[in-house]
């Protein structure tokens, strides 16, 4: 059975992994000694397709083991039938990557990122750093990412990565309003900023514009200084 | 004003030879400190001051120019140096260049200029290098260096240095140093140099050394702290076994440089650290303080000081535990004896009841005040009498000499000041009276009764008052001020030598004038008199006696103007610094059958001596390695570079061109095109430019609106270091430039560049929390990668890791275009799979009340154009959003006039 973590890396032969990605899986025995959230485990889902919708993050029977999973705290998580390692959300999955163990076997992510494809929009590639000159290593896996559209992500502990898990799932639904610039939440303001937005309208034009003319007057004026495909 | 300006003094004998040797050969010259490296690069300057030549001069500041061109205007030079800033534009500058003379030019726009050829670098003479101990640190420097040596194969590269010590650490750091200045030569010149030491023996200035005693109960404290200083470094090598033990003896961590080597060694690992092992250290920084206070201030501000660790200890909870040793109870005692003590009889019905007594009662304890006075204050005292009674009967010398009093920091200067003028007794009393609540009975009490003391005849301080009671305020009182005191404490752990009070003063006119000096207080307006230096206190017209501080001026000159304006005959030297009393050496040199008498005030067997002695050891040993090390240098004959043999000149240009052929079969022939990156103006201050261009990448600066590198049409990456990331994901910033990177690149990349003598990782070791916190960095990183699906993230530790990941990405792809990149703004043409929704339009859309990103897409394909939006009605709005609120607020905020928004905004006001 293919691992992607230190602790069984002795364990892990590069030949067998192969045949071990789908035929090990083990559905409904293996789901009922998933100690968390087994919500679900009196009737696995083992058809369940990366799509459907889901309060769970579902993790791959081949990450069973990963000491990572002991920090996934926060939200509920299952073992599924999924190709890749962890299923966060309707289009965002997660390949889970040890440095110590992509040192020992360089052509395992490889693999796993053709088998994955393009089917996700947010592809994430969560690498523990866990070695000491993990440099060489971390170019590559930029390279890598790059041709493979997957996003890179570094965590330096267990509960760092499990944070991360924990996290894309958390956000899957959340705006990006965290991540904007704040603007005040009077009128004034938000009809400024709004029309600042055209270029070659200033703060000082859209107060005098707006003072002339109602929000209504004002959009048409907008067309007409730049074409609007809608 | 009888001050003579200051006349460039001639020239002394060891300064002709540097000069000289120098001269005649490139090479980099590192003088002892003070010994006055700033004249030779003056002589150089001097030199160079003509339009038929054009040198450059590297890494000197603003006050330094300043200090610069002033000297050699007032040595009559015609065409002096100029400044190359921001301020000339692009446009310019070739005029600029080619007029000749020294430039003082910032960095980056050489670099800028260098990479653009718009300096004509054949024509430039030379390059000198001023503080070249810092060339491996700034990057930019040495890219400058490179490129010209690339480019001139004939102009002279010159460096200096006065710092011997920066070359002590590390692995063969100055030939380094003089690899990445293109320099064979090395000339040493330490103070121990035969040629200086015998110069300067002849010129011996006569110097009287005071070793004050301190008082037995300052002695106390010391050894105390030193206890405590010795206990932590113990912990501290017991958590930490790997530090090297040579750096963490006693006699290092009192000196200043300390906090510098610990870093230096912990940095790397800090995420790693325990919260013991970062508290030591911390703790050590405080034990520093304690120590310097002790020497350096009086009774009332070092207890002040030590009540407020106390405090701080109380409110917060948190030390590693040195405040429970005995040591620290027997600091505490005499730190509190030196300023009070708590009268006999109520000391016997303290320890009676001790036990039962609450804070509040033993507040109210009656105390007397001792107020011990410094020991350096009555040297002082005796060095003025003696200046003074040798100034009556000087009609030979050609009258009374000026007196130049140096201490340390601006505080100790306004102390002393405040001294001379009232005396010892009045300045504690103030302090007491500010520091510790405002004891006016106490206070007039305690003066009436000295003044009484004095009246018998009896100066002596240590006697003290009979058993005169003050009630102390009350604790609440007491213990706001004490919050005040953490306040102050804070900020004096970080910057007591910069803290610089101005004091804008014409009271040396004033004879006794009595006015009060706020030392907490700081002026930041200058007040230019007609000294040089406005960071001096003047005492008394005649004769002329000054009090200037020898650290922590706005201008670095300043001391040294003042010397040259003042002339002084008696300098006294409240505290040592070796910088001056080398420049005293030169200066009494320099002017030949002057007298000069240096007085040197000194606690003896006090750490203040020990880190005056640690200082002057370490320059010694500093520059005997050195003088080792080149002995045993091996110096390529092509390190200058004059000729095309030297490699560190030799742009890795082969496998950035030739690696497309080799997988060509043999014989097919391509064209090897030559790489380039694009790169943004701003991106300059940092070190990979120069990495990049190393490579053999041509490197194109240009202003770029969207993106801090191209590398391909396709490859934009937007650049930032951690705090940058941390900065920019919060204030939006860097949402707005991926939104714009995605929109006109089809690859748009992160790079997250972590600081190489800094731990490699984003979170430091259990900094994470037990919940998902929107605050957390990684929390927002991964929010931005949600909504940026195509953006790519890339890690480096390091910017030479950065360069080669470049170079790789590079690799059989196009070059990109610097019109096109310079191009792309707001209007240009958008990435066709990015969107296919007019940006301009959806942005809008965006920011209109009721409209999210979830409907925007909805909306946009109901509506053909925005002004259809205004005659659509509430409802039908509600069904295309789906959701009645949105839809309301869409509608409100669209049909909502001026006049009623601006009535409703009253209202809320």
């Amino acid at each position: 059975m293919p691992v992607s973590w230190p602790a069984r890396v002795t364990a892990a032969s590069s030949g067998s992994r192969e045949g071990a990605v789908l035929g090990e899986l083990p559905p409904g025995s293996e789901a009922s000694t998933v100690p968390p959230a087994a919500s679900g485990d009196s009737d696995p889902c083992p058809t369940l397709k990366p799509g459907a919708k889901s309060n769970c993050i579902i993790v791959s029977a081949r990450q069973r083991g990963n000491p990572i999973l002991k920090f996934v705290r926060n939200i509920p998580w299952e073992f599924g039938e999924i190709v890749p390692d962890y299923v966060l959300g309707q289009s965002t999955c997660a390949l889970f990557l040890s440095l110590r163990y992509h040192n020992l076997n360089p052509n395992y992510i490889h693999e796993r990122l053709q088998l994955l494809g393009k089917t996700y929009a947010v592809q994430v590639l969560l690498v523990q750093v866990d070695v000491k000159d993990p440099h060489q290593a971390l170019k590559e896996l930029a390279k890598m990412c790059i041709l493979a559209d997957c996003t890179l992500i570094l965590a330096w502990s267990p509960e760092e990565a499990g944070r991360y898990l924990e996290t894309y799932k958390a956000y899957e639904q959340k705006p990006a309003d965290l991540l904007k610039e704040k603007v005040d939440q009077d009128f004034l303001s938000i009809v400024t900023d709004c029309l600042t937005s055209v270029k070659s309208v200033n703060k000082t034009d859209a107060l005098s514009l707006l003072s002339t003319f109602g929000v209504s007057h004002l959009l048409p004026i907008r067309v007409q200084t730049g074409p609007c495909h809608c | 004003k009888g001050l003579t300006p200051p006349v460039m003094a001639a020239p002394l004998e060891h300064e002709n030879q540097v000069f000289l040797d120098l001269f005649h050969q490139d090479g980099l010259v590192i003088c002892a400190r003070g010994l006055g490296i700033d004249r030779i690069l003056l002589r150089f300057l001097r030199l160079y001051c003509e339009p038929a030549s054009l040198v450059l001069v590297l890494n000197t500041s603003p006050a330094e120019e300043e200090y610069f061109i002033d000297q050699l205007r007032s040595d009559g030079v015609v065409h002096l140096p100029r400044r190359v800033t921001n301020e000339i534009t692009s446009n310019c500058r070739y005029e600029v260049y080619t007029q000749g003379g020294v430039l003082f030019a910032t960095s980056r726009i050489l670099v800028v200029d260098f990479l653009t050829d718009r300096i004509p670098s054949n024509l430039i003479t030379g390059i000198l290098v001023y503080k070249a101990h810092r060339i491996i640190e700034s990057c930019q420097e040495a890219f400058i260096l490179r490129l010209f040596r690339q480019k001139n194969k004939n102009g002279f590269i010159k460096a200096f240095t006065d710092n011997a010590i920066a070359f002590h650490t590390g692995f063969c750091h100055v030939e380094r140093v003089m690899r990445n200045l293109f320099v064979r030569k090395l000339y040493l010149w330490p103070r121990f140099h035969i040629a200086v030491n015998s110069f300067l023996e002849k010129h011996k200035p006569e110097v009287v050394e005071i070793h004050v005693s301190m008082t037995p109960a300052m002695l106390t404290i010391q050894t105390s702290i030193l206890d405590i200083l010795n206990v932590c470094l113990r912990e501290l090598k017991r958590y930490n076994p790997a530090l090297e033990v040579e750096d963490l003896s006693l006699e290092n961590a009192i000196g200043k440089p300390f906090d510098k080597t610990i870093r230096h060694y912990l940095d790397p690992l800090w995420h790693q650290l325990g919260a013991k092992t970062k508290s030591l250290v911390q703790d050590l920084k405080i034990l520093r303080t304690l120590l310097q206070y002790l020497t350096q201030y009086d009774c009332v501000t070092f207890l002040n000081l030590v009540e407020s660790l106390k405090a701080t200890e109380k409110a917060f909870g948190q030390n590693s535990g040195w405040l429970f040793l005995d040591s620290s109870t027997s600091m505490f005692v005499n730190a509190r004896a030196r300023v009070y003590r708590i009268s006999d009889d109520k000391i016997s019905k303290k320890s009676k009841v001790s036990e039962k007594m609450d804070i509040k009662e033993r507040k109210e304890l009656k105390r007397e005040l001792v107020l011990e006075s410094n020991p350096k204050w009555e040297a002082l005292r005796e060095v003025l009498k003696e200046i003074e009674s040798e100034n009556k009967n000087s009609e030979d010398l050609g009258g009374p000499g000026q007196v130049l009093i140096c201490a340390s920091d601006d505080r100790t200067c306004a102390q002393l000041r405040e001294y001379i003028i009232a005396g010892a007794e009045a300045l504690l009393m103030r302090l007491y009276n500010k520091t510790f609540g405002k004891d006016e009975r106490a206070g007039e009490e305690w003066i009436k009764d000295r003044k009484a003391v004095k009246s018998k005849g009896n100066a002596r301080s240590d006697k003290g008052p009979q058993a005169k009671k003050a009630k102390v305020e009350a604790s609440s009182k007491q213990n706001k001020i004490m919050k005040k005191q953490d306040l102050t404490l804070t900020q004096m752990m970080g910057k007591t030598e910069e803290e610089n009070i101005e004091e804008e003063m014409e009271g040396y006119k004033e004879l006794s004038s009595s006015e009060e000096i706020s030392i907490e207080e700081t002026k930041p307006e200058d007040f230019h008199l007609n000294l040089a230096s406005d960071a001096y206190y003047g005492i008394f017209k005649t004769p002329l006696t000054i009090i200037h501080p020898l650290q922590g001026c706005s201008d670095p000159y300043a001391l040294t103007r003042v010397l040259h304006e003042v002339e002084p005959r008696y300098v006294v030297l409240y505290d040592a610094e070796l910088t001056f009393v080398r420049q005293l050496e030169i200066y009494k040199a320099s002017k030949p059958g002057k007298p000069l008498r240096v007085y040197f005030l000194i606690y003896g067997g006090s750490t203040e001596e020990q880190r005056y002695l640690t200082v002057l050891r370490k320059e010694k040993e500093a520059f005997e390695k050195l003088i080792r090390e080149k002995a045993s240098m091996v110096i390529p004959e092509e390190r200058e570079g004059r000729d095309e043999t030297n490699l560190d000149l030799v742009r890795d240009s082969t496998s950035a061109t030739v690696s497309t052929d080799t997988r060509k079969a043999g014989g097919q022939e391509q064209k090897s095109v030559q790489q380039t990156i694009i790169v943004d103006m701003r991106e300059f201050r940092s070190e990979l430019p120069s990495l990049i261009h190393r490579r053999g990448i041509d490197i194109e600066p240009v202003t770029l609106e969207v993106g801090d590198y191209i590398l391909t049409p396709d490859i934009c990456i937007e650049r930032k270091s951690i705090s940058d990331l941390i900065g920019s994901l919060n204030n939006g910033r860097l949402y707005s430039q991926c939104i714009s990177m995605s929109r006109y690149y089809k690859r748009p990349i992160l790079l997250i560049e972590f600081d190489p003598s800094k731990s490699f990782s984003l979170t430091s070791r259990g900094s994470l929390h037990q919940e998902i916190s929107s605050n957390d960095i990684t929390s927002k990183l991964t929010l931005l990668t949600l909504h940026f699906p195509r953006l790519r993230i890339l890690w480096c530790p390091s910017p030479h890791a950065t360069a080669e990941l470049f170079e790789e990405l590079k690799q059989n792809r196009s070059q990109p275009d610097a019109a096109i990149a310079m191009a792309i703004t707001a209007d240009s043409e958008i990435v066709p799979e990015s969107d296919k929704y007019n940006p301009g339009s959806k942005d809008f859309l965006l920011k209109i009340p009721g409209v999210n990103a979830k409907n925007c897409h909805v909306l946009m394909n109901h509506i053909k154009s925005i002004s259809e939006l205004v005659t659509l009605s509430q409802d039908k709005l509600s069904e295309i959003l789906g959701n009645a609120v949105n839809a309301k607020q869409l509608y409100d905020f669209i049909h909502k006039s001026y006049a009623e928004a601006i009535s409703q905004g009253k209202t809320k006001r």
